[in-house]
């Protein structure tokens, strides 16, 4: 099938790229740039494990045609920390044991970061609605909701952790 | 050791679908859009001739090279009815459900084996439909076996205690019905795997979303007729598995496929493949009798539950068997006369029946506590009162119930008491009746269980098996090896504590290992990982902690029981000073033991390698015949509002209380918890796999199976009592399972209370909104 360049400025890495007209973008990231961090879930836009950000703002890669994203920033999870440093948002989701299965994790994240550009100190409810676009089947959400608060306002403590006796380890 | 999270967190998960091997093919399956039909004839003229197409396989293929999946479980032998099939990967003859595979495509790329999946022509011949459980049990029904008598796979029948004796001491006797629909665990990440056959040396190797490796080998190994010594089954990062990760079946064409073409072979279930392909749960009736006394005494139980199995379920799956603790499991924890249960199991045209969360043991206390707080109103009793009154109490343990299981610790009044002082029910209870008077329903549920976990049942693959090793390094790092998988369930950061608390070492040395097929076990499933394989290795780090005592003694010249081992260091209990660290005293127990060498006896007992391998088997299991090991606890107390209108739930308070024995990890275990818990509430409130009268699955999608999201999801509020657990190594029980038992049953008895003034019985899960709008509109049509 005939190929068309693309520029893509991929976790501020600016690169050309000879996509199909019916690449999908997730496909484009995962398997042509091998950054598999980004998952397929449901692979029809429901599920929300492809989550990335295009220009700024969370999209499902896996509905999203290649050719569409031409010329934009793309932020992937690989994007999140600064080599092996974890951006606080990571770390808190550490802390919190917001990580179990950690196959919604990267989606999760990035949703949660473009929660957190737009509005940084949203309060739990806000904090519910923007991620309910990300299914999560093992954690119930709690410590996600935990770790997103907890990123957004460190210098609090953890005010905002709802399992006050979870005895999980913050160091 | 990086953290597993860490690695996960950065996005350098390896799971199944981010496997990439050199010259990888990719298979896709064609599905069946028929549930019943007989397969006429298959054209793969046109799927062969599109370029990038390697082979098709169907299922005369899968017949010429393969044998019929193996039997998982078999209780032919005890008098029930427990009906077997010839199934093979692919059939070659009829199809029996809307998906089932009829062939698979293996191309150079995964968009070339779709398109070739469209082009392979299969002419059907339709037949009529066994679609339903009342269906398939009416005479004369179509059969899904044709060799079968009828469509009845399974029927067991129990006698526990003396039922007559109890039903003669009875005051009052109760009919209680109970009916839960069709749901599936459905994990974010679908199955899959790859498979590579060494056709120079007849070796299989396979890498995937393998929740039991071992067991996977066996079966894998016994469909293609290759020595298991011949096959390496290795678990990758798991996106979540809850049992239904157990089986493997399509894998054995990826591993045909593999040896057919010479190829890796990779294969990705869609995860619209995976609602209508993969296994299934729940989908049971129960209709029984429970005796008591004027009093509130709970005497007897006489119920039959109906299962309809899909398919039938002991070589796909391996949940025909979850009957079994369905039958078992309305004890409870409470004290009984006696209880005669039967449990059928109907094959019928939709998919397989296997594992997911609660595996039966979840039906019976599902149906046992609805059942009490019907006899609590009959009785005008509080739930609380009538299960205070038949509570088996803390000094009663170890408490030989009338079904065999030796329960093993626990305060269970101290457990709802908890939950009842948390969840404040005196002021829900006085605000449901404020409420009542501005047209608001409020609902308070209350639901008490015990999860039996870590099984072992003869006749199955879960007889029991189980293998740990412990070793240290020479560079003084330790690794753990064992069958539990990762499932995120937090094995490896138990396993780790573990064996780091025992051996007195840094967490950041002890590195727990990917599991394989190489260890012996039948893998995390039934809460089994905190009995079983959490036993097994630290029964092996205990022995392997002895012999660095013994070894460290020898080296330092003093006596063993003077060996101190803390924080990754060695040292003599009055000599501190003299520590060395676990890397120094590994390179001299390896590489360098002089000046002198080790003490000859210990050479002679050839007991100087740090390295155990063990195994561990439950205690009571042996001379009771208990199937169980341990059996953690919990009260839930949830508090719903119900909008008569809308049919809406929302849920006001979530309040549960657990006792798991000793805890290993706080975090993990709140996690298994709140996930539970949500699963749980889906199951209560939404999810349901609906067939229609054609046999197609309506809902392949998580657009239209609805599972909880965050906005649904309630803050739990959680309380820990910690009875450990006699019988197990670390004292912790398994606890993965109860918390979705008791959340579906008490967000039902939070509706029903709701509803009370309409007089519903809210006995038909899930409650969506749709159905408690009928509810009301029946019930008010019936009192005007």
């Amino acid at each position: 099938m005939q190929t068309i360049d693309i520029t893509l400025t991929v976790n501020d890495q600016q690169q050309t790229l000879p996509v199909k007209s019916n690449d999908t973008l997730l496909e484009v990231i995962r398997d042509y740039l091998d950054l598999t961090g980004s998952k397929e879930g449901c692979g029809e836009g429901v599920c929300g494990s492809c989550t990335v950000l295009l220009d700024g703002h969370p999209v499902r890669a896996c509905l999203t045609l290649a050719l569409e994203a031409d010329g934009c920033a793309v932020t992937t999870v690989e994007g999140l920390a600064d080599e092996d440093t974890l951006s606080p948002l990571q770390q808190s989701f550490i802390d919190h044991g917001a990580v179990q299965c950690g196959f919604c994790t990267p989606g999760m994240l990035i949703s949660a970061k473009a929660l957190l550009d737009e509005n940084p100190s949203p309060d739990r409810q806000k904090l519910r609605q923007a991620l309910s676009g990300n299914i999560c089947r093992c954690t119930g959400y709690a410590k996600i909701v935990d770790a997103v608060a907890h990123a957004a306002r460190p210098e609090s403590g953890c005010p905002d952790c709802h399992t006050k006796d979870s005895g999980g380890d913050h160091d | 050791m990086k953290k597993r999270e860490e690695r996960l967190i950065l996005g350098k998960g390896q799971y199944a679908d981010d496997l990439a091997f050199f010259n990888m093919a990719h298979l896709v399956f064609v599905g069946s859009p028929h549930a019943h039909a007989r397969i006429v004839s298959i054209d793969t003229k046109k799927a062969l001739a599109l370029p990038g197409v390697i082979t098709v396989i169907t299922g005369k293929e899968v017949a010429a090279h393969t044998r019929p999946l193996p039997v998982q479980a078999n209780f032919t032998s005890k008098g029930w009815t427990w009906r077997l099939a010839d199934v093979y990967a692919i059939p070659a003859d009829k199809v029996r459900w809307h998906g089932e595979p009829v062939a698979a495509v293996v191309a150079e790329d995964e968009e070339t084996a779709r398109r070739a999946a469209d082009l392979v022509e299969v002419a059907y011949e339709a037949l009529p439909l066994a679609g339903d459980l009342r269906t398939a049990l009416s005479p004369g029904a179509p059969k899904v076996y044709d060799d079968w008598e009828d469509n009845k796979q399974v029927h067991l029948v129990f006698d526990f205690g003396d039922p007559e004796k109890a039903f003669a001491m009875a005051d009052q006797v109760l009919q209680v019905t109970n009916r839960e629909g069709r749901v599936t665990g459905v994990p974010i990440e679908p199955r899959g795997c790859v498979g590579l056959y060494d056709t120079k040396n007849d070796t299989l190797e396979m890498w995937g979303s393998f929740q039991t490796p071992f067991l996977s080998r066996h079966n894998i190994a016994a469909t293609l007729g290759v020595p298991e010594a011949k096959v390496k089954i290795n678990a990758v990062d798991i996106g979540g598995a809850f049992g239904l990760k157990i089986h493997a079946w399509k894998e054995n064409v990826v591993a045909l496929a593999s040896k057919l073409s010479g190829r890796p072979v990779k294969w990705m279930e869609p995860h619209r493949d995976f609602m209508a392909t993969g296994p299934h749960q729940r989908d049971v009736f129960w209709d029984g009798t429970i005796a008591f006394k004027n009093d509130g005494t709970l005497l007897g139980l006489k119920a039959t539950v109906f299962h309809d199995l899909g398919v039938e379920s002991t070589n796909k799956g391996i949940a025909a068997l979850s009957i079994f603790p369905a039958c078992s499991s309305p004890t409870n924890m409470y004290k009984w006369v006696g209880m005669h249960v039967e449990g059928i199991g109907t094959v019928t045209n939709k998919s397989f029946y296997c594992a997911y969360r609660g595996y039966g043991k979840d039906k019976g206390i599902k149906f046992i506590e609805a059942a009490i707080n019907q006899v609590a109103k009959k009785l005008h009793m509080t739930p609380e009162a009538i299960r205070m009154k038949n509570f088996i109490q803390p000094d009663e343990f170890p408490y030989h119930q009338i079904n065999n299981y030796v329960l093993d610790s626990g305060d269970y009044p101290a457990v709802l008491n908890k939950a009842m002082e948390m969840a404040d029910l005196d002021f829900f209870r006085k605000r449901k009746k404020e409420l009542a008077g501005q047209g608001r329903y409020l609902g308070i549920g209350l639901v008490t269980a015990i999860e039996p976990a870590g099984v072992a049942v003869p006749n199955c693959q879960m007889g029991g098996i189980t293998e740990a090793r412990v070793l240290i390094t020479p560079d003084g790092s330790v690794e753990v090896h064992s069958d539990r998988t990762e499932i995120g369930q937090g094995a490896e950061i138990s396993h780790a504590t573990i064996v780091a608390d025992i051996l007195g070492m840094d967490m950041a040395h002890i590195h727990v290992k990917r599991v394989t097929s190489d260890f012996i076990g039948q893998g995390p499933l039934s809460s089994r990982g905190a009995v079983y394989p959490a036993s097994a290795v630290a029964k092996a780090a205990k022995l392997l902690r002895k012999k660095v005592v013994q070894c460290a003694g020898s080296l330092m010249k003093i006596p063993a029981d003077q060996v101190v081992l803390e924080k990754g260091y060695i040292y003599p209990v009055n000599a501190p000073e003299k520590k060395i660290s676990y890397a120094q005293f590994a390179d001299k127990m390896f590489f360098f033991p002089g000046p002198r060498g080790l003490d000859p006896e210990i050479l002679k007992a050839h007991d100087h390698l740090l390295d155990v391998t063990t195994t561990w088997y439950s205690p009571t299991t042996p001379e009771s015949g208990s199937s169980y090991t341990s059996f953690c606890v919990s009260a839930d107390i949830a508090v719903v509002e119900v909008d008569i209108d809308t049919g809406v739930t929302q849920i006001v308070k979530y309040v549960h209380v657990h006792d798991a024995g000793t805890i290993i990890n706080a975090q993990v275990v709140d996690g298994q918890i709140q996930g539970g818990i949500v699963q749980g509430i889906g199951e209560a409130l939404y999810e349901g796999l609906n067939y229609d009268e054609n046999g197609q699955l309506m809902n392949t999608s998580f657009s239209n199976y609805l599972i909880p999201t965050s906005v649904e999801a309630p803050d739990i509020e959680i309380a820990h009592l910690e009875t450990p657990s006699p019988f197990s190594e670390t004292g912790s029980k398994g606890m993965g399972e109860a918390p979705i038992i008791g959340s579906k049953a008490v967000i039902l008895d939070a509706i029903e209370d709701a509803l009370s003034d309409f007089g519903i019985r809210v006995n038909d899960a899930p409650a969506t909104p749709e159905k408690v709008r009928k509810w009301i509109r029946q019930a008010s049509g019936q009192n005007q």
